[in-house]
């Protein structure tokens, strides 16, 4: 009896233990519930490469102040804005040249630039791992090398030398690289360039349907162009420009339209995009944030309201026209006005740009009573029925639905002006030149006495043209600084602002330098 | 339907059904016939040659008959006959005993007196009182008459009763009390005052899978009794245990309910340092779900010996908690409750309106860039607000519970419901809570037993407060705190209405960041209803066989749901500047929220307790699986007034759901969030000793968990202990000063599960990536999803591990008037999993396994008990541990070699977790002084390569000496874990009168503030008060700089902004007063007391914060944000027993 009760018991007690064994394996194998890139087509590579406009977009360092401060207030035209009390740091860091170490836009503006290049680096470990050869495949690729060379593009112009990360990180350390020269730089830019340009289609529409905006071949040769632009490889400039041309995929409509993000996505990827960062926001996007794929790019430069009454609560009111631009700058110019909103006056109606409102006054820096500054970057003014459509009005004001226009037909054009005119073809500079200015006036035509035709008459005369039509086509745009680096005129319009030859390399941020173990050094002349 | 449970019919049905459920549960898993019969006078007994011990056993088995008798009486080797079929008892002892010379006789109860033939047995009715040596009134001690198995308890008052024979002993056994054994001489009442056992050394202590005698175990557990957490106004009960525990670090924060940081011997890991809590078996990550008055005890284990049960959730340390049960022979019925306020106290101090105006100006006229000298114009900013104030109150406290507990022979309950309300000090901060427990424990047969336990809450969790006081302090004071009254249209139809306003701020000065907090406070915080049901439930079974084996399998179930729904609706705030009533909230919104986790587990443990001669031996066995799964949804809708198709949604809690008919349905957007994991493991323990002097203990885990990739699934851990009681040696017994005196020493190794971010937010799926949500791609107005890895897989990992030694000695001295313990302890944790957090160079996160900490340290609680005379006793306690903390190696695949952890504006309040440093350093730079002039900069050396500076900046000290100021001149310039953390207690009682003092403090850590000095420079904030000393020129200050947000220089990381954080704080001051019993007895009460308690009376400390207390996560904590103030509580209570 007695035996028997423990026998029985002994095998209750080892049945559970046995199921529970076997059962073991099965209880402890858990994937999560949602999915991975495991779970993806192909290693989600179009999943991964549609990451990268997330990051362009949502990223401070690419769509809000960290590239505003780099790209444009940094230059003599354009200046911090918002109000006297705000952000100060910016106009010490960048107004004023005193660059940092250690401050969040400086920062943000490195790393933001190095998660592309990462991202791009998996992106592309695992198309060669993959070995994929379908043309969506290879769209892709040529999509990530877009990516990465537009970044180091942007490295190499701010920092000159910066480490070269060029595949996929599987070892931490392997992350920390010391510094490459600006050669070595270009040189990974071309053959990243190379592979967009062979890749990438020549209209978005190749993609399928709802993909306007989508990098095209067009937008591979103009960034291209623009590295070579930079080097003073005016041949190769003159190449690609041609090339873009060439692909009849582009136009120049009349200069208020460029602008244009109204509802239903009017305005956006028009005929002279040549490649923007798209941000959309859905009806009601303020409340809520499914519909909300926005981007601070617009919020952070539309008006600021100060003292002024809640329906001029448009945004964070930073980038905007100094006095030195409005001075310099020819009242009978159409585009002055189309790129300029003045406190205090009319808009000026659809056909600047406006949208027939009336602005409130500057009145003191602070703002007191109304607005804190002069002047503002037209070429983001919000729509109103857009701000009514998203719901981000009064308290709630924002833009978040602007495109950024980082790539525009007209710098094709002027591009290849210039590369011309560098290689003492002045008949096609003037020619080009032209096209600029004529659209500017209104396509007016050769009669016109606005803005009227350039004739060539020598090298330096046409320069100096070019020049001043990169500066007013591109106003506020953050093409300037840039500009002015590369001409050597830096020094000569930018001195009495604080800049000295060493300003054009910003120093690298110290925190990279902390995690890099002392790998990488700071930039010599800091 | 919690007063149905009072009506007795019911409450036994429920009762009943319950009992049921679990009977049949128990059974279906083991099928043990269950069919003794109790309290039976007829028998059924067929027995052959069988000794006469062993047939008494059995009949009393079957019977409800006792047997008393002597071995001399009853002789080894008499064996006996039984053949009886449904016969009386009496007739089978009279068959038993004839002819063998011995005779019986029954008492009442059922006792059976074995005597020899000529012996006369006198029967006395014995009742007495049972107190402890302090008075203490003792329910539920045990009362046995030696020899025989008969027994009772004392009841709530301490009264028991019991027939014995007039020559018997009384054998008088309570926990936590040496037994007592007494003749009773032919005595009728009896008072017995126990002493407390050995003081702590006979404890029955909790450790895992088991209770044992603390005397047994060979590693560090301190107990702390329910009764000092029970009249605490602390709705969290771990919030109680500051400073009464050695080793036990509890920073406490001031929002209601909120958990405090708890770390257990340091910070052993920079991934997860939270203890494990086991209440009653369950694990769990807090016990936010206990009542604290339903508390019995709560143990924390230490040590490797203690820990190494719990495997891979052992190397934090654990807090074990027992429910109370039922005890006392009979229903006892308790009442409590208590009120209170909570006041703020030591308030930090801001500018007022004269003094914003004065600093602001000259901020103004300093400005590098743009130096203005023209006024700022404040129209409309007239007001002179403490703005702390204005967002803080009284809040009140209110606490009831009631308990019923009984017990028959077969049956123990106990029932308890809590009603809470603690109400935070910024105002509209409330916590309301309901929690109702229930045990029960079912004697099936005299070896199985089953039972259950269930604690349930449903809570009004509170609006999340922490930003108000932060934000409170950013606004200027000339904005007003009041409203006005202002005609306004009506948001929700055409028609205009009055009402009263609150101020906006002046955009063109305070727009980034900061907002009017009132205006959430009071418009938004009556429009949320976020409830939360919690069930913790577990059933068990036990039996017990072949006399040594015990097995017992229990299954847990914890069941949570938090179902929020927040109502957005539309409001109106003024513009100060120019009077001008604006819509505030534009649109009516309604996000509904559910989160629901389970968990489950189940353990199956075989015990098995013998003593062979000098050894005895407990051998525990055991399996057990645990599963977590958590799943969230989300949803939102909203609607405009503007918007043309849709009426804005009614400010009516009718209408706060998702679908309400109101809802714009494109504004429509659903979310959801998961995961899961579960654990499976093995274990078992040995606790042996010889002779009670030498004892060993060892035990052994192996865990496999669905976080850790297949390879390296299974993790094995151990631990093994000694002790030597010294006091027991026959070299001992001639001195008269040690009682006690016990010296041990244990050595293992624990599993840290530590799966997480730096910020110790967890990695559900460690070696598998999700994706980063959220990531979309947009072309012109069509949105694609995007796919981002979050972080990089490891197919390596494996859980660290803590490599623990402690070697320890405890000891009574002085008739047990004082108790000590002392113990060294050192912890190394090995292949720490590190989230390498790789950002800033743009690459992705891993989790990997490298580098090593240690923390070691000491630790000591004595006690010394003093009883003056029968009524006064005086009894004094403390503990003092001594930590420190030191980073071996870090993984090397660290990009920089250590960790930082940087926040605020530009990072400049940073932590660096680095080899050879504390963990979580304060680092950035030393503060000699500030530039007096310019001449000052020019014989200092150079800081230009920090950025532009002037006089009145900071001077750093040129740490590495190469004669210029760069980032190389940072250094530590703080360490957050203190040297030493202490906490004492002292209590007197005389007569009913108790009066408690708990002190506690730290010393020797440092904090970091960045309020009132890292403010994000898009911010225009009120100025700290300290910033009336500044610089405004030669000579004026030397520490505090000058005014100016465009001083970037100013705003690294320095010994500007480290305090000290040490403090002392009366932390309880309590005194109560128990009424006398005759008294009480007229009013047919058992028990009353009344008290007054006062937490947080006084802190003193160094810094400017609210409190020095700022917890984090493991390798960024101590940082003082503006806010965390810890409020001061007065409670009076009553504490009823009938």
């Amino acid at each position: 009896m007695k035996k028997y009760k423990m026998l029985t018991l002994t095998l209750l007690l080892a049945i559970p233990m046995l199921v529970s064994v076997v059962g073991c394996k099965k209880f402890l194998d858990r994937k999560p519930l949602q999915s991975t890139l495991d779970d993806l087509n192909q290693g989600a590579l179009e999943g991964q490469v549609l990451g990268m406009y997330n990051i362009l977009r949502t990223y401070a360092g690419f769509s809000t102040l960290p590239f505003l401060d780099f790209h444009s207030i940094r230059d003599d035209d354009a200046a911090k804005g918002s109000d006297i009390n705000d952000g100060k740091e910016v106009v010490t860091e960048f107004d004023t040249y005193q660059y940092s170490k250690d401050d969040w836009a400086p920062n943000t503006y490195w790393n933001d630039r190095y998660t592309m290049i990462n991202s791009a680096n998996i992106a592309l470990h695992t198309a060669d791992s993959l070995k994929v050869t379908d043309p969506a495949s290879l769209r892709n690729i040529g999509e990530a090398c877009f990516f990465r060379a537009h970044s180091y593009f942007e490295l190499v112009k701010t920092y000159g030398d910066v480490p070269l990360l060029k595949s996929q990180i599987v070892v931490p350390s392997d992350g920390v690289k010391p510094k490459s020269t600006t050669g070595e730089i270009y040189a990974f830019i071309d053959s990243n360039l190379q592979v967009a340009a062979n890749y990438l289609p020549v209209t978005a529409d190749e993609y399928g349907p709802g993909f306007k905006g989508r990098l095209t071949k067009g937008a591979a040769n103009t960034l291209w162009a623009q590295t070579y632009l930079f080097r003073q490889n005016w041949a190769r400039v003159i190449a690609l420009s041609n090339q873009v041309i060439a692909s009849a995929q582009y136009s120049l409509p009349t200069f208020p339209t460029v602008w244009k993000d109204g509802t239903n996505g009017d305005g956006k990827n028009g005929p002279e995009s040549v490649w923007e960062m798209n941000a959309w926001v859905g009806a009601n996007g303020q409340s809520n944030g499914k519909v909300n794929n926005g981007s601070g790019w617009g919020t952070c430069q539309n008006v600021r309201q100060n003292g002024a009454t809640n329906d001029w609560n448009l945004g964070w009111g930073w980038n905007v026209p100094t006095q030195n631009l409005v001075d310099a700058w020819d009242d009978t110019d159409p585009r002055k006005r189309q790129t300029i909103l003045y406190s205090g006056q009319s808009d000026g109606g659809p056909s600047q740009g406006g949208y027939g409102a009336t602005l409130p006054n500057y009145t003191t820096p602070d703002g007191a009573g109304g607005l804190a500054q002069k002047y503002w970057n037209k070429k983001v003014y919000s729509d109103p029925a857009m701000r009514q459509f998203t719901g981000f009005v009064n308290a709630n004001g924002a833009a978040e639905w602007i495109n950024h226009r980082i790539l525009r037909y007209a710098d094709v054009i002027l591009m290849l002006a210039e590369a011309s005119n560098e290689m003492n073809d002045g008949v096609t500079a003037a020619a080009n030149l032209e096209k600029i200015r004529d659209r500017a006036s209104g396509f007016l035509g050769a009669t016109r006495t606005v803005l009227p035709k350039i004739a060539f008459v020598s090298q330096a005369q046409m320069r100096t043209a070019i020049k001043n039509e990169r500066r007013f086509e591109f106003a506020m745009e953050g093409y300037r600084f840039y500009d002015l680096v590369r001409w050597g005129d830096a020094v000569s319009v930018l001195n009495g602002l604080g800049y000295t030859n060493r300003c054009r390399y910003y120093p690298i941020p110290q925190k990279a330098i902390d995690l890099s173990g002392g790998v990488l050094k700071q930039n010599p002349e800091w | 339907m919690v007063p149905l449970l009072f009506r007795r019919h019911n409450f036994l049905k429920t009762l009943l059904i319950m009992k049921l459920t679990t009977a049949l549960l128990f059974l279906t898993c083991l099928q043990v016939s269950a069919n003794d019969a109790f309290s039976q006078t007829s028998i059924t007994l067929k027995l052959q040659s069988t000794e006469l011990k062993k047939a008494l056993t059995i009949i009393e088995r079957k019977s409800s008959y006792r047997f008393l008798y002597n071995e001399e009486t009853v002789k080894a080797g008499t064996k006996v006959d039984v053949d009886a079929i449904n016969t009386p008892v009496t007739e089978i002892l009279d068959k038993l005993f004839a002819n063998r010379l011995l005779s019986y006789k029954i008492l009442a109860n059922n006792l059976v007196v074995i005597t020899g033939k000529d012996m006369e047995v006198t029967e006395t009715k014995v009742t007495g009182k049972i107190t402890s040596s302090l008075g203490e009134i003792l329910p539920g001690v045990s009362v046995k008459v030696k020899g025989s198995t008969l027994g009772t308890q004392t009841d709530a008052a301490g009264n028991f009763a019991l027939t014995v024979p007039d020559n018997a002993v009384l054998v008088f056994s309570y926990v936590g009390y040496e037994s007592q054994e007494i003749a009773v001489g032919g005595r009728t009442s009896i008072t017995v005052s126990l002493v407390a056992s050995t003081q702590k050394m006979d404890e029955v202590v909790v450790i895992g899978y088991g209770v044992a005698n603390k005397r047994d175990l060979t590693g560090s557990i301190a107990k702390v009794s329910g009764k000092d957490i029970a009249d605490k106004p602390n709705t969290n009960p771990v919030a109680s245990l500051q400073g009464r525990v050695a080793g036990l670090s509890v920073v406490n924060s001031g929002t209601p309910g909120r958990a405090p940081d708890i770390r257990i011997r340091g910070t052993s890991s920079i991934g997860n340092k939270t203890p494990l809590y086991v209440v009653d078996g369950i694990f769990n990550d807090n016990i936010d779900y206990i009542n604290p008055n339903d508390i019995e005890s709560i143990e924390v284990l230490k040590d490797p010996s203690s820990l190494a049960i719990f495997g891979v959730r052992g190397a934090t340390g654990v807090i074990a908690i027992t429910t109370k049960k039922a005890k006392a022979g009979q229903t006892i019925v308790n009442f409590n409750t208590s009120f209170g306020f909570k006041k703020l106290v030591d308030k930090i101090k801001f500018v007022d309106a004269e003094g914003f105006k004065t600093l602001f100006a000259e901020e103004r006229a300093n400005d590098i860039t743009n130096p203005t000298t023209a006024p700022f114009d404040y129209t409309g900013l007239n007001a002179n607000t403490d703005w702390i104030n204005a967002v803080t109150r009284t809040a009140h406290f209110n606490n009831n519970n009631l308990s019923v507990s009984g017990s028959t022979e077969k049956n123990r309950f106990n029932f308890g419901l809590g009603y809470t309300s603690d109400e935070g000090i910024i105002k509209n901060e409330k916590l309301t809570k309901m929690l109702l427990s229930f045990s029960d424990e079912f004697k099936v047969s005299k070896h199985i037993k089953i039972g259950l336990n269930l604690n349930s809450f449903r809570q009004n969790n509170p609006y999340d407060a922490t930003a108000v006081l932060d934000d409170a302090r950013k606004v200027i004071p000339q904005v007003s705190a009041g409203t006005r009254l202002f005609k306004t249209a009506n948001p929700y139809g055409g028609d205009s209405i009055m009402s009263n306003l609150y101020s906006g701020l002046d955009v063109g000065l305070q727009s980034s960041g900061v907002v009017n907090p009132l205006l959430r406070v009071e418009r938004e915080w009556d429009k949320i209803i976020n409830i939360e049901y919690r069930n913790v439930g577990s059933i068990y079974g036990e039996v017990n066989f072949l006399k040594n084996f015990t097995f017992r399998s229990t299954v847990y179930a914890d069941i949570s749901t938090v179902n929020k729904r927040q109502y957005t609706p539309l409001y109106y705030a003024y513009n100060p500047k120019n009077d001008i009533p604006y819509l505030y909230s534009q649109s009516t919104n309604l996000q509904e929220d559910d989160q629901t986790y389970r968990k489950f587990q189940q353990d199956h443990v075989l015990t098995f307790k013998k003593n062979f001669g000098d050894h005895s031996v407990t051998a525990t066995g055991g399996f057990t699986t645990y599963y977590f799964g958590n799943f969230n949804r989300t949803g939102k809708v909203s609607q405009r007034p503007s918007n043309l198709a849709g009426v804005p949604i009614p400010d009516d809690k009718r209408f706060w759901y998702l679908s309400n008919g109101f809802e714009d349905p494109t504004t429509t957007s659903g979310s959801s969030s998961q995961n899961e994991y579960s654990t499976v493991s093995y274990l078992a323990r040995v606790l042996y000793n010889f002779k009670g002097k030498y004892y060993l203990n060892g035990s052994f885990r192996n865990d496999a968990s669905s976080r850790i990739p297949e390879k390296n699934r299974n993790q094995k851990f151990w631990a093994i202990g000694a002790a030597w009681d010294v006091s027991r040696e026959d070299f001992m017994h001639n001195q008269h000063i040690f009682d006690f005196l016990k010296v041990k020493a244990s050595i293992g190794v624990l599993g840290n599960q530590t799966a997480s971010r730096l910020d110790g937010t967890p990695l559900n799926y460690p070696f598998y990536p999700n994706l980063t949500s959220g990531s979309n791609a947009v072309f012109g107005t069509n949105v694609v999803s995007a796919a981002t890895q979050e972080y990089i897989a490891n197919p390596e990992l494996k859980w660290e591990t803590v490599d623990a030694k402690e070697i320890g000695v405890e000891l009574n001295a002085f008739q047990n008037r004082l108790h000590f313990e002392g113990n060294y302890f050192i912890r190394t944790t090995k292949n720490l999993m590190t989230f390498v957090d790789r950002s800033v160079l743009g690459l992705k996160n891993e989790l990997v396994n490298g580098g090593s900490l240690k923390n070691w340290g000491e630790e000591f609680t004595a006690s010394w008990t003093q009883n003056f005379s029968k009524d006064l006793t005086l009894n004094i306690g403390g503990n003092i541990t001594f930590t420190k903390n030191k980073v071996l190696t870090l993984a090397e695949d660290l990009p920089a070699g250590f960790l930082s952890r940087a926040s605020q504006n530009n990072g400049s309040a940073e932590s660096r977790t680095q080899p050879g440093l504390p963990i979580g350093s304060f680092y950035g730079y030393e503060v000699e002084g500030l530039y007096q002039s310019y001449a000052d900069i020019l014989k200092s050396p150079s800081a230009a390569a920090l950025g532009a500076y002037r006089p009145g900046d900071f001077k750093f000290r040129d740490v590495n000496g190469d004669g210029i100021i760069s980032a190389d001149d940072r250094t530590v310039i703080g360490n957050p874990t203190p040297d030493f953390a202490y906490g004492g207690s002292i209590s007197l009682t005389y007569k009913g009168l108790s009066l408690g003092v708990d002190v506690v403090g730290v010393y020797g850590n440092e904090i970091f503030r960045t309020w009132g000095s890292l403010e994000s420079p898009f911010q225009r904030v009120n100025y700290s008060a300290e910033k009336l000393n500044r610089w405004h020129g030669e000579g004026t200050s030397n520490w505090v700089p000058i005014l100016g947000q465009g001083d970037r220089f100013n705003y690294n990381g320095s010994t500007y902004n480290i305090e000290d954080g040490s403090y002392f704080r009366i932390r309880n001051v309590q005194l109560g007063y128990s009424f006398p019993r005759p008294m009480l007895s007229k009013a047919k009460i058992k028990d009353l007391r009344i008290f007054v308690n006062v937490q947080n009376m006084k802190t003193f400390k160094n810094n400017l914060g609210y409190t020095t207390e700022y917890g984090g996560d493991a390798t960024s904590f101590g940082y003082d944000n503006g806010g965390g103030a810890i409020p001061v509580v007065m409670t009076g209570g009553l504490n009823i027993t009938f």
